[in-house]
Parts: C-alpha cells; sequence; structure tokens
C-alpha cells in the first residue's frame, strides 16, 4: 500500500468515525515507515476537518465528533509510539494546555476541543477536570506552553478562569501565556471582563483563535 | 362471667367474657390498636397501660418486646394481656391505628392520619391555698396522669400559659408535638389545629393548608419564586449569591417573603387564624433548600457538591421568620444527595410501595435540572442530569414559559406538514407568540414522524416542503407559524439549533437513565413516573419518541402532577412519613454521571432519536 493509499485511509477512518480502521492504519503507517506527524497531517487531521466542518454546516453534532475524536484518539497513540523523542517537539504549532476548571467536571466539550486542537497540529497537555487553579498555572509554566485553555459549564465555576488570570498576575508572568475560555455560560464579555486573551464558541473556533495567538505570539 | 373494660384517655367503656385479650376488647369499643403483626405479640406496638391485676401473666413475647421499667409501670400488649376483671386500660397515642385519608385532589393517594402534633384537653384542679403548686407544676402533673413525662414547654407558649388557665376556667388545651414539648396553649376545648405544607420550586411555589384534627386540606394557593428576578435556574441563584455581598440575604427575603404571603392567602380562604396553623412541612431541591434557611448554597455550585447539612430537620418556624404560631416547628425534608433534594424524596414517598418491587421503575421530575431516581429491588439510585433550561424554552430562538401565547402542543399533517397549534389562552383568542417545553417536544416528535427530521438530528432536505426553509444565516428551519397567524407578525420556527438544544437535553437525561440502570444492573425500565408540572404537560407518545428516557410501554408511563407537594402532605398528616423519608434519603445512591467513564459515551449514543418505523418506514428512512 502507498502512502497516499494510507493517509486515505486515516481520512476515512475519520470521516466514517471507525477507531478499528483508524488503528489499522495506523499500524500501516508505522510499519511503512512513514513520519508519524506527517500521517498524523495528511490522514488523520484532514479527516477531523471534514468533521469540523460538517459540524460547522450542521450537518454533524456532539456524538459524531465524540465518535470521531475516539478515533483519532486512538490512531494518535500507536503513532506516537514510533516518534523519535528528540522529535517530539518539532513541528508543532504551539503547545496549549487544557482543562476543566476548578469545581467543574463536566468535561466532554473540552476532549472535543483537546482533539481538535491536535489535530491542528498543536501539542496537547490534558489535566482533566476539576483542576485547581494552582496547579493550572504551576503546570503552565513547567511546560512551558505558548496557550492555557479551560471549560467552565456552570457559571458557579465561571470565577476560576477569572482566578487563573489573576494568579498569573500576581507572579507576574501574565505576558507569558496567552488564555482562551469557552463553556456554555461563558461569553465574550466575560472573557475581556476578566483580561483573557480568547473566547471560542465551538472546537473549531477553538483551533482557528489558538492560531490567532500564536500568531500574535510570534511563535 | 363478663367484666366492664374502661379505656382512657376516651373513656370508652366495652363488656368483655373472662380471657379476651385486650386487642378484642379495644375493637369492639371502636379503638383501633396497631397491630401490624397481626396480633401475633412480636411487634409491640399495641402497647397499652393497664391499671390493676385483674389479668392474665406476662406472656414470653411480651417479656422480649417490654422492658423491665415498661413492665413495673403496668404496659402490657394488648393481644397478649387476657382480662380476668374489670380493668382500666390507658392506651398511649403512639399505639393507635390511624385513619386512612385521602391527601391529594383528583388522583387517590391514600395516607394516614397521624400527625406530629396531639392537641389534649385537660382539666387542672383550680390552685388554692392548700394546693399552691404553680401553673406549670400542675400543667406537668395533669400531663403525666395522661402518660406524658418530661414534657417541655416552649417559652413562648409558658408565656401564655397563665393567662390561657384562668381564661378557660383551668380547661385547657395543649398542643403535644411529638410527644416532647408543648408549643402551644389555648384556653378551654380547642377542637381545630391546622398544619401547612410547602413545596418551593425554583420557578413556583405550591402551598396547602391542612385541618390536622380531620386530615383534610383546607386551602391550597400557589405562587410564583420571587427570586426569578435574579436568575432562572438553581445555578443562577449560587451564582448570585457568590457574587453579591448581600446576594444571599436577598434571596432568602424573597423566598421568606413568598411562602409568608402564600400561607396567608391560604389562611384567608379557610378563615384559619395565624396562632393556629402549628405545623409545617417543606420540600425544596437543595439550593432552595439552603437559601430558605439562610445557609450559604456557594458550595453546591462546584464539585464535589458538598451540602451544608442532608438530612431532616425540625426548627422553630420563628427563626427563620414564618408567620406561623409563635412556638410552632417547621420540618424539611432530608437531601438525597448533590442537587438531588427533598422534593425528589417526597416523590419518592409517593412511591414507596415499589422500592421492593421487583420491577424497576424511573422516577423523573424534570425541571431546569433533571432528579431522577431509579427504583426497585429494594434500591434507590439518585442522579441529576444536566438538562439544561431547554425544556423550559430557555436556549430555544422562539421558546418560551408556559404562559398565554405559548404553543403547549401540536400536530403535523404527513401529507401536506400543515401545523395544527394547540396554544395556551387559545379560547380567548390569544395566537401564538412562541413554544413552551411541551410544544417544542411536541414539535420535535412530529417532524420525526412525518419523516422531515432524521435520527441524527437533521432536517431532512430531501423532503420539499415550504416550511422547511433556509433562515437568514443560511441555517435549516421548520416554520411553526406563519406572520400572519402569529401575534408577534413574524414567523415561528424551530431552529437546527433548536433541535441540537433539544438532544443535548434529552441526551442528559437518558443517560443518565441509562447508567443508573446499568448500576441497577437490568437492562430495560418496566415503569416510568413522570412528576412535575412540565412532566404533567408533555404528550407521554411525544416523549417516547424523542427518546427523552429509555424505551417503556406507553401504559406504565404514569404522570403524576406535584408529587412533591403531594410527599409533603404525607408528611405533614403522618410523623411516621418523616422517619420515612429519612430512611429513604438515607438508602439513595447517589451516582454522579458526569465523571462516571461511560458517560461520555453513553451521552453521545443518546442524542439520537429513536426510529420511528411507522412514518419513518414509509418514506425508507429511519
Amino acid at each position: 500500500m502507498g502512502n497516499e493509499a494510507i493517509f486515505q485511509k486515516l481520512k476515512t477512518a475519520i470521516e466514517e468515525m471507525d477507531s478499528d480502521m483508524a488503528a489499522e492504519g495506523a499500524r500501516e503507517a508505522v510499519a511503512a515507515g512513514i513520519d508519524p506527524l506527517t500521517a498524523i497531517n495528511e490522514g488523520l487531521s484532514l479527516g477531523m476537518k471534514t468533521m469540523s466542518d460538517l459540524f460547522d454546516e450542521g450537518e454533524m453534532f456532539v456524538p459524531q465528533l465524540v465518535v470521531a475524536a475516539q478515533a483519532f484518539d486512538a490512531a494518535v497513540a500507536i503513532l506516537k509510539e514510533a516518534i523519535p523523542e528528540e522529535d517530539k517537539d518539532k513541528a508543532n504549532r504551539g503547545k496549549v494546555l487544557i482543562h476543566t476548571v476548578q469545581g467543574d467536571i463536566h468535561d466532554i466539550g473540552k476532549n472535543i476541543v483537546k482533539t481538535m486542537l491536535s489535530a491542528s497540529g498543536f501539542e496537547v497537555f490534558d489535566l482533566g477536570r476539576d483542576v485547581p487553579v494552582e496547579e493550572v498555572v504551576t503546570q503552565a509554566k513547567k511546560l512551558k506552553v505558548d496557550i492555557i485553555a479551560g471549560s467552565a459549564l456552570m457559571t458557579t465555576t465561571m470565577p476560576s478562569q477569572r482566578d487563573i488570570v489573576s494568579l498569573l498576575k500576581e507572579e507576574g508572568i501574565r505576558d507569558q501565556f496567552k488564555c482562551m475560555f469557552g463553556g456554555a455560560p461563558v461569553s465574550p464579555e466575560w472573557v475581556e471582563k476578566i483580561g483573557a486573551d480568547a473566547y471560542a464558541e465551538t472546537a473549531s473556533e477553538a483551533v482557528t483563535k489558538a492560531k490567532e495567538l500564536m500568531a500574535q505570539l510570534g511563535r | 362471667m363478663a367484666h366492664t373494660i374502661i379505656f382512657q384517655p376516651d373513656g370508652a367503656r366495652a363488656q368483655c367474657a373472662d380471657g379476651d385479650t385486650l386487642l378484642t376488647v379495644s375493637g369492639g369499643a371502636g379503638i383501633e390498636l396497631e397491630t401490624p403483626c397481626g396480633g401475633a405479640g412480636n411487634c409491640g406496638k399495641c402497647l397499652v397501660r393497664v391499671e390493676n391485676q385483674a389479668m392474665s401473666a406476662i406472656t414470653e413475647p411480651e417479656r422480649e418486646s417490654l422492658s423491665t421499667e415498661e413492665i413495673a409501670m403496668g404496659f402490657r400488649l394488648a393481644c397478649q394481656c387476657r382480662a380476668h376483671g374489670d380493668m382500666t386500660v390507658f392506651i398511649p397515642e403512639t399505639s393507635r391505628q390511624s385513619r386512612q385519608i385521602i391527601v391529594s385532589d383528583g388522583r387517590a393517594v391514600s395516607g394516614r392520619l397521624k400527625p406530629g402534633l396531639a392537641c389534649l384537653i385537660l382539666k387542672l384542679d383550680k390552685p388554692s391555698l392548700n394546693d399552691p403548686r404553680d401553673d406549670w407544676q400542675r400543667l406537668s402533673e395533669a400531663l403525666a396522669a395522661r402518660d406524658f413525662y418530661n414534657i417541655k414547654i416552649d417559652y413562648t407558649a409558658l408565656r401564655q400559659l397563665p393567662g390561657a388557665l384562668r381564661a378557660g376556667a383551668w380547661t385547657i388545651s395543649v398542643v403535644l408535638w411529638q410527644a416532647r414539648e408543648i408549643i402551644a396553649v389555648f384556653p378551654g376545648e380547642k377542637e381545630k389545629i391546622y398544619g401547612a405544607a410547602i413545596d418551593i420550586g425554583t420557578t413556583t411555589l405550591a402551598g396547602f393548608l391542612g385541618d390536622l384534627t380531620a386530615g383534610e386540606i383546607v386551602a391550597q394557593a400557589a405562587a410564583a419564586n420571587s427570586q426569578v428576578r435574579f436568575g432562572d435556574d438553581v445555578i443562577s441563584r449560587v451564582s448570585h449569591c457568590m457574587m453579591e455581598d448581600d446576594g444571599l440575604e436577598r434571596l432568602n427575603r424573597a423566598i421568606i417573603g413568598d411562602v409568608n404571603q402564600l400561607l396567608e392567602r391560604m389562611r384567608a380562604k379557610a378563615g384559619v387564624d395565624k396562632g393556629d396553623v402549628l405545623d409545617m412541612t417543606v420540600v425544596f431541591n437543595t439550593v432552595m433548600h439552603h437559601i430558605f434557611l439562610g445557609i450559604r448554597p456557594d458550595w453546591l455550585g462546584r464539585a464535589p457538591f458538598t451540602a451544608a447539612v442532608r438530612g431532616p430537620l425540625n426548627i422553630k418556624a420563628r427563626d427563620v421568620g414564618l408567620a406561623l404560631a409563635t412556638g410552632a416547628y417547621l420540618h424539611c425534608l432530608p437531601i438525597e444527595a448533590g442537587f438531588v433534594g427533598a422534593d425528589n424524596v417526597a416523590v419518592l414517598l409517593t412511591q414507596r410501595a415499589a422500592i421492593d418491587d421487583e420491577q424497576t421503575t424511573l422516577v423523573i421530575d424534570i425541571g431546569t435540572n433533571g432528579e431522577i431516581n431509579l427504583i426497585g429491588n429494594g434500591r434507590v439510585l439518585a442522579a441529576s442530569c444536566a438538562t439544561g433550561p431547554a425544556f423550559e424554552g430557555a436556549q430555544i430562538k422562539h421558546g418560551m414559559r408556559a404562559a398565554p401565547g405559548a404553543i403547549e402542543h401540536l400536530t403535523i399533517d404527513p401529507e401536506q406538514f400543515a401545523v395544527t397549534l394547540a396554544t395556551i389562552g387559545r379560547e380567548n383568542g390569544v395566537k401564538a407568540r412562541g413554544i413552551c417545553g411541551s410544544g417544542i417536544i411536541d414539535a420535535v416528535a412530529e417532524l420525526r414522524k412525518v419523516g422531515l427530521l432524521l435520527a441524527d438530528g437533521r432536517f431532512n432536505k430531501e423532503i420539499d416542503c415550504p416550511r422547511l426553509r433556509l433562515d437568514e444565516k443560511g441555517k435549516y428551519e421548520f416554520v411553526l407559524v406563519w406572520a400572519t397567524e402569529s401575534a408577534t407578525g413574524h414567523d415561528i420556527a424551530l431552529t437546527q439549533k433548536d433541535i441540537r438544544a433539544i438532544q443535548l437535553a434529552k441526551a442528559a437525561l437518558y443517560a443518565g437513565a441509562r447508567l443508573l440502570l446499568r448500576r441497577m444492573k437490568r437492562e430495560t425500565i418496566d415503569r416510568v413516573i413522570l412528576a412535575g408540572a412540565f412532566g404533567s404537560y408533555i404528550r407521554v407518545e411525544s416523549a417516547l419518541a424523542i427518546g427523552l428516557f429509555p424505551d417503556c410501554p406507553v401504559e406504565q408511563v404514569e404522570v403524576v402532577g406535584n408529587a412533591a407537594g403531594v410527599g409533603a402532605r404525607i408528611a405533614l398528616f403522618d410523623v411516621d412519613m418523616r422517619r420515612e423519608a429519612a430512611r429513604l434519603a438515607a438508602m439513595a445512591e447517589f451516582v454522579e454521571t458526569a465523571t462516571d467513564p461511560d458517560f461520555q459515551n453513553a451521552f453521545a449514543s443518546a442524542m439520537y432519536f429513536p426510529p420511528w418505523p411507522e412514518a419513518g418506514a414509509a418514506r425508507g428512512i429511519l
């Protein structure tokens, strides 16, 4: 099987939301000696792009994205094994720390954003849900990320987003990170009010905004 | 040889044959005793106190259930003790069987009359120089003569005591709370005492004023929760308390004011004095519970969603600023867990028979949050599903609350796609202004039925239908009402985004129910109980058509109305049900759905609509 055929298989696997096919394609890519990052960019990510466009057009919805994301993650897990240590930093668009904010446990949206960012070439560190504000800042420093992304699904947990910005300011490192927030009750006004950098309503908008933030950083 | 038996405090007399049990004799005198064991001597409920020795010896079952002190004081079990002479028998209030009563209007939910209050009429000796006992001692001793020991008296009742004794010429009515404390005194013979049952919802309040003597509701009233101006859902109320310095105080004042007004309206209707309302049960969700009691709800709004207190509470009504009799207590039913509040426990009280059933019953109280219980096989599972406010018309383009002008039901003709509406206020010529929850569910179900909506929630663009069109943003929508027919002069439509909001909401509920089923190791639901105002208005067939909850035969879906209010009334009239509520709340196993590893997949697959065999198959789509 040629490289093109493998890329096509990876893309189709995502479009058809088929985890088994995605894993099979990933193993074939590794066996064929294809550069794992190329396999992600030329195959899987194109499939996720299709899904994301269909979502924006209203042709796809959360269930399809969830299942497509699972297929994507299954393939990426196999491909990542094959990436040489020294290459792991290479060729990524930027580093994003993602989490569901302190006090909140709803993470389905966050998981989709995470996959979409990975599919778009970002290196994503997922801290999970109900992550304390201090932990977010500590890990952001340690992992030297470019963007801190946080999701809040209840008005009562939105203040955690504000607290992240405040803590960064307190530590005098606000300018080292871009902050991008979202979640059902979160609005562009709120994000502006707390002094964060970007709001994204959907997973595909998160990708667009993340790219813009990277451009602002000049990285 | 016949004997004469006198039963006190009733003063009833009965003749009996030698060797008859006191249980038989009391029944003949019209006094029904508690006998859950059927008189076998092993439940210990038919406890009586006898005054003389003209009777059979203590039996083995009596030795098992009575303490040595009780035996020394003359206590016996009526089913074991046989009369061998004339006797006087005292029957404690706790041994009496309570009457069956109807606690809900319309639906025959039967409960028992066994209030937490007893109104005792006592005739005391007038004091004299030879009998200078103080008023309270005089009363205490009269109570002891009626087998009430170590009774306390509320301070405000104590202040009324001297006047009441003299105004009634030493006949006094004392209201005894749970056989422990006198909460009110009245001169002379008090005939009626009352209590209130209140269901405090996030949006509305329902109140019931009950005659505790006759066991009937004498007035009821409903009101809007005036906290609504601080936010529609519980989370926004918590937010308000977190963000504003005096937020809690304001919300608390609003709800206490609402309840007091409700009480006043009911009292006016039934002509009842404030001082005669002596008991109250309250049910509410966890957030309303905290705010009503003036307890900070902040930590309910964030994981791990910890309540300040879960158990049942007895609190002096005056301490929370309620306008009841000054000494009265209010009883807050217990909270199950997290957001699953006392209102759910009250619903469970009405469904308690189903808990030990082998069938599995899903109890749904749909409001802003979808609180669900799965009961059966001796278990109570609880979950809170983040349905969001879509079912209340929020987040829907032309959504509105159930108010005049709201489309509450509709059907779509499968051939021409003509929409037939039922709008609230239509009998007064009100035109459609928007659509409320029950209408939205109908609309989605009907769109599925006529093939215009696919199982994954997309509109079926293959069908040529003028009502299905692109909106100004180029997204599909279905026109329910043309501008010429609407009250607003604009088309009323259901958009693709609206359908998505409904899918998310119903999937939260459906997935929650699925996870509970799995926890109970069951595949299917045998029965569904739809409680709450919303549950009363939705068309069951439509709910099933959109997959609001796992499939269940339509005839096994029961709509029960405000079951939380019924539960509050059951607990008002029957003090044992307060203990039962505490037991149910304690046995509830809370399942946190959002963190369940299977939730994401269950939620995603629950977003699809069930297949619609008839119409769908006819058009070649499922």
